[in-house]
């Protein structure tokens, strides 16, 4: 798993591990949900395309994947319980 | 000092306008409870009008709504309203910041310039919604799950606890929301919902006088 918390210290194999980690667990988001990420409102679709283009908003969104899957892994997230 | 709050909440596009509305449920409580508020919505989001009343009225709590970076909270429009190249009129404030990323620079900033306390995000603030509640945010029972939490944070100040029990409370609040959100009862919009939520959790930090109240 990988082990950062900023996208610029992956190098490009990993950027490019995260991108399709990232479009894969996207196929299964809600049509009924869009999300707010900085000054962009998002659907299902825009989303991708920020994951795709890998720009700032679809940098914050692999990175919070990939922190959500390694909390989810190490159990972190039960951590508080 | 009299406890005074001040907030911005522009309404310019569909985030600041599910975090203006949302603000209303502070407002209405800080005003139960015999608060002063000093009310920048919508247009009058402006950093001529935020400058104007922290220096007139040197509010105690500045509650703070918009888009922004590492380094500025923006109102209306996008207009910078605090940036960390200037020095702000935030002496003696705790300031709670419902915006992207001014954890990171600006928030140590306005340690440096006298605020007194800062909660906010080191990354992007996220937050879900439902298409169909755009018009009505307060009914959006998934944007409540992330909303509500933050909230607290300036409500719980309000009701005189300190600003690290307002950060902690609001962080246990958004838990037990995440929580709901990965058990087997949750809708599916709530599951995929969860690790946004989970970031937020991780992203919201405390700088300055730790026990701070207004």
């Amino acid at each position: 798993m990988i082990k950062v918390n900023n996208y610029q210290d992956l190098n490009e194999s990993q950027k490019e591990e995260l991108k399709k980690i990232a479009l894969a667990r996207v196929q299964v988001m809600p049509r009924d949900l869009n999300v707010s990420v900085g000054s962009e409102s998002m659907n299902k679709n825009e989303l991708i395309k920020h994951i795709n283009e890998g720009d700032g908003i679809g940098e914050s969104l692999m990175l919070t994947e990939l922190e959500f899957l390694r909390d989810l892994a190490s159990g972190a997230i039960y951590a508080n319980e | 000092m009299s406890k005074t709050l001040l907030v911005t909440r522009p309404n310019h596009d569909k985030t600041t306008n599910y975090l203006y509305y949302w603000s209303v449920l502070v407002i209405k409580e800080a005003r139960k409870r015999g608060v002063d508020v000093y009310d920048l919505s919508g247009k009058k989001a402006t950093k001529n009008n935020l400058d104007s009343y922290l220096k007139s009225q040197k509010p105690r709590l500045l509650f703070l709504n918009g888009h922004g970076d590492e380094k500025t909270i923006t109102g209306h429009d996008f207009e910078p309203i605090l940036e960390s190249g200037r020095k702000e009129p935030v002496e003696n404030t705790i300031i709670y910041a419902r915006s992207c990323e001014a954890a990171s620079v600006l928030g140590s900033k306005l340690i440096k310039d006298g605020a007194t306390s800062f909660i906010g995000y080191l990354r992007k603030f996220i937050f879900g919604y439902t298409p169909s509640k755009i018009t009505r945010p307060l009914e959006d029972s998934l944007a409540k799950l992330f909303l509500e939490p933050s909230n607290l944070v300036v409500i719980a100040i309000i009701k005189g606890n300190s600003v690290e029990e307002a950060h902690e409370r609001s962080k246990k609040a958004m838990f037990e929301n995440f929580k709901k959100m990965i058990s087997t009862t949750a809708t599916h919009e709530e599951k995929y919902a969860a690790r946004w939520l989970w970031g937020n959790i991780n992203s919201q930090v405390i700088y300055g006088e730790k026990g701070a109240v207004i």
